[in-house]
């Protein structure tokens, strides 16, 4: 019985694990969206900061280096996506796919001298303690401290969202760029602040899968869970505990259909496979039925390109 | 203190247009001043560049002698400038409280302490953690308004504020709007409708083409004067012939027509039934709401009724769709241009090609003769005035009047044999008014006939040789228009009887 709960903590401790980089990145895309802009290159801002984190640790042997600098370069392809849609007016669709492709071939060129290149052990929190404790131990400790940011960031952005100030100018911003330029707000400086943001965490989430999750560079490691994250934010109908939700679900689903497949259990491999995104999506929806509020958390600009009158 | 605003030679110019021309006016508190114009008489631009939403090619703007730099909304906000615009600067998703609080320094308690005294104060009542996508237009505009009071201004602008209120609202405005003008805060209020330039304002600037044209005392003025100044010409009046070539031959009978609407929203219809003679204009009156919708849809043919019956020419068309009875030279006029009559984001040449598919022959095997089409909308363009000739155009960027000579002259050039419409003038300015009237009257002479559902009673009395009122769903009798008056035409919409 012991052992069961033991395994149980490590279970769960491991679909929590798996489901950090998701939960960054549909954080991040979710103030975006929530200022009005679609960016579809949550995809090529995780690869992109997959691949330096990784290239910054192995050159400077530095791990918050590591950190930042994926931080940084997601920003930094975030903000190409900015200049060309809210300076230039580009479509926001368009402009984020470019993105992804763009990062995706970026991080392949730039990954080919990091192939199989051991990763570093990334320190890990509390570590005794999760021997101490049964069932709650393995879950709750024995992370690395990107995690527990994970966890903590989908309460801070709620908090945000709905508390302060700077989160309700986001939040206008989002329902009617123009009337919150006619209101004296600096939409483009809102806009612009909320696209970094969302590229720095994109590029956080991509930098947990190369140097905390899998901990090394294999080309495309992000298998699409920027399109995931992307998904979790519409789902969740922009409310970022339903996206801490789907994340859970998603990443528990996996897991588990994954343990299923190595037991052998007689259900086809396809649609395990499949499992997870069915299931995210069938909670999410069943979560997120109430209509008025799907209308008040919609962001009604989500795509819309504004420029200001002179 | 007093407050006196100056504007000295404001100019804007766009490409291909000249919004503001040297315009200079006077302002001083404790009164309310009307800026009167056509749209896009450059009315709104003007209240753009006094709100600080764009900047004027020239000229400046004094406030108590101090001259203003509006680079910014913040500037004007600054300078306590209220503006409440006529699309609301709200957001629709956020709570009343967190619209008034977005751009306040102060904090949510004081804030809240605030807004209510300004509610009790002026008897407005709005809840104040609804968000704004509950709240009715005329609750929309006064969290507008309260907006502007927070801040205590001395100059209130309001832009055409009355186009989307009741009757009721319109006259609680009102009120407010004098209440703040005794208080000292300096009223500027933009319209483009006389009888409020008249009921509410002390004094009155007319814009025409980017230009004041006069500045009045509103009791030296009445309304044909204003109109006068704000089109530039004199208006012809409009006299409907007495029905001297009625033939007498009926070209319409509707009978037993009921219509039971599974939508709880809709309006069932009740044994309607009446004629039609040739060249008659048929007027029905009634208050929004009461059935007109569910009758122009019938007789259109967008909805089908499966009782009773309607023929047209001798013909039974109760069945038939309204490609069908196009084909029968019907012709319809809807009440929303936008979204019933046109399609705003297509082109103009491409609107005209909506209806007529089969009469004309602007498709060939399938394929859009895209010269065809042009021709025959360049022809509209230029029978029915409307104000370009760039058949290119997106539909969306004509204006309302424009857009409705469009949709006529679409539906007329036909020449159909009868023409339904439904408001054909809401929302319109006295010029565009006064040409879509000749052209009903008009079509009447020819001996077309009209049927004109209509809130205006004004219009229907001018325009129609019958008239019947609509109520809950019902046709009153139908009286020749000598014999109806306003009062009688009240009495029976709001469900009286009369002998």
């Amino acid at each position: 019985m012991n052992i069961d709960i033991n395994f149980l903590g490590i279970l769960i401790g491991a679909i929590m694990a798996s489901s950090v980089p998701l939960i960054l990145a549909a954080s991040g895309e979710l103030i975006t969206e929530r200022s009005g802009v679609l960016n579809l290159g949550v995809e090529g801002m995780m690869i992109i900061g997959a691949i330096s984190g990784f290239a910054i640790m192995v050159i400077t042997d530095n791990l918050f280096l590591a950190i930042i600098g994926s931080m940084l370069s997601g920003l930094l392809l975030s903000f190409i996506f900015g200049f060309l849609t809210q300076s230039l007016l580009t479509n926001h669709v368009a402009t984020g796919l470019a993105l992804t492709i763009f990062g995706i071939g970026l991080s392949a060129m730039i990954g080919k001298d990091f192939v199989g290149i051991p990763g570093k052990e990334f320190p890990l929190l509390f570590v005794n303690l999760k021997e101490v404790i049964p069932l709650f131990g393995p879950i709750f400790f024995g992370h690395s401290i990107v995690f527990y940011f994970a966890f903590l960031l989908p309460f801070g952005t709620n908090y945000f969202l709905k508390k302060t100030k700077i989160g309700l100018i986001v939040r206008a911003v989002g329902d009617s760029p123009v009337s919150a330029a006619n209101q004296g707000i600096n939409v483009l400086l809102v806009r612009y602040c909320c696209i970094l943001y969302g590229g720095a965490m994109c590029g956080l989430g991509g930098a947990y899968l190369s140097l905390i999750y899998t901990p090394q560079w294999i080309e495309n490691m992000t298998a699409g869970r920027g399109w995931i994250a992307l998904a979790l934010v519409v789902f969740a109908t922009w409310s970022p505990l339903k996206v801490l939700v789907g994340a859970i679900i998603f990443g528990g689903i996996t897991i588990l259909q994954l343990h299923m497949q190595a037991i052998g259990i007689r259900i086809p491999v396809q649609f395990l496979s499949a499992l997870p995104y069915i299931m995210t999506i069938v909670v999410l929806v069943i979560i997120s039925r109430d209509s008025r509020k799907i209308k008040l958390n919609t962001p009604t600009s989500l795509g819309q390109i504004f420029y200001k009158e002179k | 203190m007093n407050t006196k605003l100056k504007i000295s030679k404001i100019s804007k110019i766009y490409p291909g247009c000249i919004a503001n021309n040297n315009v200079s006016l006077n302002f001083e508190s404790g009164k309310i001043y009307a800026l009167l114009g056509e749209n896009g008489a450059g009315k709104s631009t003007l209240v753009k560049i006094l709100s600080g939403v764009i900047n004027p090619d020239k000229g400046q703007i004094f406030l108590n002698d101090k001259l203003l730099k509006l680079t910014s909304p913040k500037d004007a906000k600054n300078n306590n400038i209220g503006m409440v615009f006529q699309h609301f600067n709200l957001f629709e998703t956020l709570s009343v409280f967190e619209n008034l609080s977005i751009d306040s320094e102060k904090n949510n308690y004081q804030l809240r302490i605030l807004i209510n005294n300004i509610l009790k104060k002026y008897n407005f009542k709005i809840d104040l953690d609804v968000p704004i996508l509950n709240l009715s237009a005329g609750q929309k505009q006064k969290v507008e308004i309260v907006r502007c009071l927070i801040r205590n201004p001395k100059v209130l602008i309001m832009d055409e504020p009355t186009s989307v209120l009741t009757e009721q609202e319109t006259e609680d405005l009102f009120l407010s709007l004098k209440k703040f003008s005794k208080e000292g805060i300096l009223i500027i209020y933009i319209t483009h409708k006389l009888k409020e330039v008249l009921s509410l304002c002390d004094e009155v600037a007319v814009m025409r083409k980017g230009k004041v044209v006069s500045i009045s005392r509103t009791v030296d003025e009445e309304l044909s004067s204003l109109a006068n100044k704000m089109i530039g010409e004199s208006l012809n009046k409009i006299k409907k012939m007495t029905s001297n070539n009625l033939s007498g031959e009926q070209i319409l009978s509707v009978s037993r027509l009921n219509f039971n609407s599974e939508d709880p929203y809709e309006v069932n219809l009740v044994d309607i039934n009446f004629t039609l003679n040739k060249g008659e204009c048929l007027g029905i009156a009634g208050i929004s709401g009461n059935g007109q919708n569910e009758l122009f849809q019938i007789l259109s043919g967008e909805t089908l009724s499966n009782n009773g019956s309607i023929k047209f020419r001798s013909k039974e068309i109760s069945k038939l769709n309204p490609r069908e009875r196009r084909e029968y030279l019907m012709a319809f006029s809807p009440e929303d241009r936008i979204s019933q009559a046109a399609v705003p984001s297509l082109k103009i040449y491409e609107n005209v090609a909506l209806n007529n598919f089969k009469t004309s022959n602007f498709f060939e095997k399938g394929l859009f003769n895209e010269k065809k089409i042009k021709d025959h909308s360049k022809k509209i363009l230029s029978n029915f005035s409307v104000n370009t000739d760039n058949v290119n155009l997106k539909s969306q960027f004509l204006s309302g009047g424009n857009l409705q000579k469009l949709i006529l002259g679409r539906e007329l050039i036909t020449s159909p044999e009868l023409l339904i419409c439904f408001n054909p003038t809401w929302g319109l300015d006295v010029g565009a008014i006064n040409y879509i009237h000749q052209t009903l009257v008009k079509i009447n002479e020819q001996g077309k006939s009209i049927i004109l559902i209509s809130t205006d009673n004004d219009e229907l009395l001018q325009l129609s040789d019958r008239i019947s009122v609509i109520n809950k769903g019902k046709l009153s009798k139908i009286m020749s228009a000598e014999e109806v008056n306003p009062e009688k035409l009240g009495l029976l919409m709001g469900g009286g009887l009369v002998d």
